[in-house]
């Protein structure tokens, strides 16, 4: 990887995880929801450097331009927390926090140090293609299913939300 | 060991299971009919009894294997099986369970709460222990082993005096602590049989087990009896249980439940671990040694006299156990001897502690005295069943005594002197007792006018009394069909072969 | 394109998804009617019994639905085999169960009774897909799927700060073991580069392609964090923390529900992605297993000790529990589920262990649920789930009584009942595979909890009631009682047939064993 590509992919990894952390730290739920935007974009930096710009198209546009303004929406409408910012927003268990770190911090460098063998192939040009036949093709049942669960988690919303 | 049942048709099935027939029809009786359903039990436990007396009379003395065997397929893919059958040592137990039983529900009369589920509990497990006592299949015999163990529970739970709760628990945490292990030494005995799997006692004895196996099976197989007999230091859970007890419980916990224990150390330990029990004898023997006179010791203290006759228990099977590991004819003879004389010495100690307990509602020692002068009679019913616990000669507690004491003194004489002590001691507390139960002064006014026994409560003890004078006279009736399956042990474990 | 799609073994889904669907437009017509929750409940028993039909119908089938080619032997991402067969109908089996005990209890409760049903039957649907995944996203979709019905099944009661609480945990402990499970299903994708179970098993089968390279390193967290996901669903240890408060938490049916559906569709999944992805790491996660099981017996009965909720007792008890069948799956013969019979070459065993879950899982279904239906009785009737809250209730219900107690003497396992059955064969699995210390901890543990379920008997059994009037059980519940008392019994005392049962279903199509 020449070092062009490696500083882009530095910065678009810490743009990511600072945007995580900032999810964790930040004193309202409001601003926890900005720094989660910053975070889903540098997932998408990341997709876009694996060769995947369908998928970081959809981060973009899914993760990015609706998940996350629902969810600012949703912390919005919710009065109470909005006026309520000096409570703390995580449990302050730094010490379990660190274990689990240290831990995750061993399974990536296994994978990072592993004797990967690259892929010959090169990715097909017109992704969307390849993922539509991919829908309707081996993951025909995975993804009518999906639809299912989609239905049952609107029926629960409603159940569980409505006065 | 072959099985041969010379009938063809289910009789020692039928016998096993008529008590639960009999649970199935009573529970169809209104609660109401106390009365009906009271004779209605005794009814089902005297049938049982008298078809129990059919097999000891078509008994083969001569006859080397299982008698009256009914076999069923249950498991094929494991070869487990229902397997029943009936030999030297089973028969006196099975008739004394079909007994003790019918006194026990002949003694239930008092009972006046849930008298419906009482009666059902009584009879199921008469099927569990019956079952036990006749199981030659590993499985069959586990399943009848924990199915008496429930029943108990609840009779002393729910019918007990005050401490039942804990009693009860204590009492299924101890069995059920011995009897899980039990089970994985089972499927590991079972499971590793060459040729197949197999729970067929008759089968799994024709193959030695490794050594190093041996001891550990042994120990697990042990462990769930000793805890049962109970065998010194496993032993804490009996005063509870037998103290807590409704009368016909303490009846059926001493004179049956004990005696499961020790049968299947004689049943299952000796002949499928001969290496590991010639092993651990002496250390059981010791155990024994140390039961015998730690429960005399402990007996003697007692202000209760119903604890009192619960600690003589711990004294008693503690000769059971030593004359099992006496490991030679005369132990093992008067081992099976001692489990009848017990059975009956000590169901009936308990069933007359019960009567005077219904006139006094009181069993403290100090709340008597004089009671000879009272009731007469029952002073007399007591003293005989005293002397037969005691072992006095003319009784049948004396030879199950003279024969256990004489197997442990060729085994070992050292082993026979301490017992010897413990039948002294025995005859010191309870002579104690005795004293001061029924003569001197009348300290307490209450004791000035006991209602005498009524019919029901002689004729309940009756049997007990009659039968005591009956082997007493004529132990035969229990050593002759003994002798050939205790030889027949003793081949297996490889010692001494019976003296004739 | 896809082959393989015979919609007539995908039957039972078909039924479930459509009837789920049905139910939820009827409900909408019936809303003015007065006798609607009957109706609708009598409409979903149908469609569950006839579910349930088509399942027993596929009993001897064995064929892989969803091909990416016609090539009838390439897999797909479904199959149907005698496994997912068991699984298909232990799922429809609790559904039906539950139903009988709820209809009752649902009824003033909540205002939405058409959506419980049609929740509950999509449960179903879930468990039987994730009896039959092959595909790791299928694997993790229907895993979702079944996670979203509980969440909401458990937080159905709105005014109830519990039943709230208890779905918030359950939510948050699910999403972050979802998470996980996701992570450890990329990390076999990168290893293996396939999502396909057959395909991974094949990768890891060819000693050229992957065996002996440094990536093995990764299969063994790849197992581990599979198994959060699995081991959440079966409420292991230590993936159990949520279970108690959603248990205590969830309306008494649902608990009864949660107790014995997801927690047999986790063993379901996390037996068939193990034996057929990773059956080349059978010694690495059977060895998973037997520390898995020991800390989950033990734990779940300790805790136990000290529960005065009987809902919360049970959570405890039903984690001992999957300790137990977890005790099968350390004893598990990858040979056996391949349907090498034993004795050829040695390669199988008598008992096998994965035939001991399977029993185990068909006592433990009787049993648990017939004990949570005494549970939803009390509830419903005196409106106690707490230990005082039985007391005396010989007196009271003295039918309900005997049979909770023949249900706790199950669980215990004292012949001659069925739980007897399951832990005879789960501890003989383990002794036939030398895992002597394995079973000794199981059988310790059965007598630790004797005396947590003893003391609920001590309560119904030597207590005085409170307030002696009789309790009338409804006829569904009472059905549905003497459904699980007679089956319980009847596993224990004839056993036979329910074994050949579990032994024909531990066949999984194509599973692969080198020799």
């Amino acid at each position: 990887m020449n070092v062009f590509l490696t500083s882009i992919f530095v910065i678009v990894s810490v743009i990511t995880l600072v945007g995580a952390l900032g999810v964790v730290m930040a004193r309202t739920v409001f601003a926890s929801g900005l720094w989660l935007i910053l975070s889903f974009a540098g997932v998408a930096g990341l997709y876009v450097l694996l060769e995947a710009p369908f998928l970081a198209a959809a981060q973009i546009l899914i993760y990015v331009g609706a998940v996350a303004v629902l969810i600012l929406f949703a912390v919005m409408l919710t009065r109470r927390v909005m006026g309520d910012p000096g409570v703390s927003q995580n449990n302050s268990q730094w010490g379990a926090a660190a274990v689990v770190a240290a831990l995750m911090f061993i399974v990536l460098s296994l994978t990072s140090v592993q004797n990967w063998r690259p892929s010959t192939e090169s990715p097909p040009l017109l992704a969307v293609n390849a993922l539509g036949e991919a829908f309707l093709g081996p993951y025909l049942l995975p993804f009518e299913i999906v639809s299912v669960v989609l239905l049952v988690a609107l029926v629960g919303a409603i159940i569980l939300a409505r006065e | 060991m072959t099985a041969t049942n010379t009938f063809g048709a289910p009789v020692l099935s039928l016998l096993i299971f008529l008590p639960l027939l009999g649970a199935v029809g009573i529970s169809f009786i209104n609660r109401r009919n106390v009365g009906v359903i009271r004779y209605a039990t005794l009814g089902v436990t005297l049938v049982t009894f008298l078809w129990s007396l059919q097999f000891y009379f078509n008994f083969d003395w001569n006859n080397q294997g299982m008698q009256f065997v009914d076999r069923l397929v249950w498991l094929p893919s494991l070869g487990v099986q229902y397997l029943v059958g009936i030999d030297g040592i089973s028969l006196p137990m099975v008739v004394l369970t079909t007994l003790l039983t019918a006194v026990a529900v002949g003694a239930s009369w008092p009972v006046e709460t849930r008298v419906k589920e009482y009666m059902i509990l009584m009879l199921v497990l008469e099927t569990g222990m019956l079952g036990v006592f006749t199981a030659i299949d590993l499985f069959a015999f586990f399943v009848f082993w924990e199915a008496a163990l429930v029943p108990m529970y609840f009779l002393i739970g729910v019918w007990g005096g005050p401490r039942r709760v804990y009693a009860s628990v204590k009492f299924i945490l101890y069995t059920m602590a011995g009897s899980s292990l039990m089970l994985i030494a089972i499927l590991a005995l079972g499971l590793s049989h060459a040729g197949g799997p197999t729970f067929d006692l008759l089968e799994l004895v024709r193959q030695p087990v490794p050594p190093g196996t041996q001891a550990l099976l042994f120990w697990a197989f042990a462990l769930a009896f000793a805890v049962k007999v109970p065998l010194f230091p496993l032993h804490t859970w009996l005063p509870d249980a037998h103290v807590e007890a409704p009368t016909a419980g303490s009846i059926i916990l001493a004179g049956v439940l004990l005696k499961m224990g020790t049968y299947g150390l004689m049943r299952f330990n000796l002949p499928l671990f001969p290496d590991a029990s010639r092993q651990f004898a002496p250390l059981f023997a010791i155990l024994a040694i140390i039961g015998i006179i730690y429960g005399a010791w402990v007996a003697f203290a007692q202000r209760d006299v119903k604890s009192l006759v619960a600690f003589s228990s711990v004294s008693h099977m503690g000769f059971i156990v030593l004359g099992i590991f006496a490991l030679n004819a005369q132990g093992l003879n008067g081992a099976v001897m001692y489990m009848v004389n017990h059975g009956l010495s000590t169901g009936a100690l308990f069933l007359l502690v019960g009567y005077i307990y219904e006139r006094r509602h009181t069993r403290e020692l100090s709340a008597f005295g004089g009671i000879w002068a009272t009731m007469p009679l029952y002073a007399v019913l007591f003293l005989i069943a005293m002397l037969s616990s005691v072992g006095l000669p003319g009784l049948n507690g004396f030879v199950g005594e003279f024969l256990t004491v004489l197997g442990a003194f060729r085994a070992n004489p050292i082993w026979a002197a301490f017992a010897a002590l413990g039948l002294i001691l025995g005859a010191v507390y309870l002579f104690t007792m005795f004293q001061r139960v029924f003569f001197g002064p009348i300290t307490d006014t209450h004791n000035e006018h006991l209602e005498p026994l009524n019919l029901r409560e002689i004729l309940v003890a009756a049997p007990l009394l009659i039968l005591m004078f009956v082997l007493g006279i004529y132990p035969n009736l229990v050593l002759g069909p003994l002798q050939t399956t205790v030889a027949q042990v003793l081949q297996m474990v490889g010692t001494a072969v019976a003296l004739r | 394109m896809v082959s393989g799609l015979d919609f007539q073994l995908f039957l039972p889904e078909t039924i479930l998804l459509v009837g789920g669907i049905a139910v939820l437009i009827a409900d909408l017509f019936l809303r003015e009617r007065a006798d609607r929750e009957t109706n609708l409940a009598w409409v979903s028993l149908a469609i569950l019994v006839a579910a349930l039909v088509a399942s027993a119908a596929q009993y001897g089938v064995s064929e892989s639905l969803f091909r990416s080619s016609a090539d009838p032997v390439a897999p797909g991402a479904f199959v149907v085999d005698g496994f997912t067969t068991f699984f298909r109908i232990i799922a429809i089996l609790t559904t039906i169960i539950v139903f009988l005990a709820s209809v009752e209890y649902v009824r003033g409760r909540t205002a939405f009774r058409g959506e419980f049903f049609a929740l509950m039957i999509f449960s179903t649907l879930a468990m039987t897909l994730m009896a039959g995944s092959t595909d790791l996203v299928m694997v993790i979709i229907s895993l979702e799927f079944l996670s979203i019905t509980s969440y909401i099944l458990t937080g159905y009661l709105r005014g109830n700060v519990k039943s709230n609480e208890g779905a918030v945990k359950y939510f948050l402990y699910g999403s972050i073991t979802t998470a996980i499970t996701f992570y450890g299903a990329s990390l076999l994708f990168g290893v293996a580069g396939s999502t396909n179970l057959y395909d991974i098993a094949a990768r890891f089968a060819d000693p050229t392609a992957i065996i002996g390279t440094p990536l093995m390193s990764l299969v063994l967290p790849a197992i581990i964090f599979l198994l959060a996901g699995f081991g959440f669903k079966i409420a292991l240890v230590p993936f159990h923390q949520w279970s108690p408060d959603a248990y205590e938490g969830a309306p008494t049916p649902v608990t009864a529900f949660l107790s014995v559906g997801p927690k047999a569709a986790g063993f379901a999944m996390l037996l068939r992605v193990f034996a057929v992805a990773l059956p080349e790491f059978t010694h690495e996660w059977a060895a998973l297993m037997i520390g898995v099981a020991m800390v989950t017996m033990t734990l779940g009965n300790i805790v136990a000790l000290s529960q005065t909720n009987v809902k919360r007792l049970l959570a405890y008890s039903s984690i001992a529990q999957a300790g137990y069948m977890l005790i099968g799956v350390a004893g598990v013969s990858v040979a056996n589920i391949a349907g090498i019979a034993p004795g050829e070459g040695g390669a199988g065993l008598a008992i096998d262990g994965t035939a001991g879950v399977l029993l185990y899982i068909l006592a433990y279904l009787f049993t648990n649920l017939g004990l949570f239906i005494g549970v939803i009785a009390v509830d419903y009737l005196a409106g106690s789930d707490t230990l005082p809250g039985y007391a005396g209730l010989l007196r009271r219900a003295p039918f309900l009584t005997v049979a909770m107690t023949i249900f706790f003497l199950s669980l215990v396992g004292i012949p001659p009942t069925a739980g007897f059955i399951g832990k005879f064969w789960v501890f003989g699995a383990a002794i036939q595979n030398q895992l002597f210390a394995l079973a000794a901890v199981g059988a310790i543990n059965g007598v630790i909890s004797v005396v947590y379920y003893f003391r609920i008997l001590k309560q119904m059994w030597y207590e005085a009631p409170a307030d002696p009037t009789p309790l009338r059980l409804p006829g569904t519940m009472n059905a549905a009682l003497w459904i699980c008392l007679s089956l319980t019994l009847l596993i224990g005392l004839f056993p036979a047939p329910f074994i050949e049962f579990a032994n024909q279903s531990i066949h999984m199509l194509g599973v692969f064993v080198r020799s």
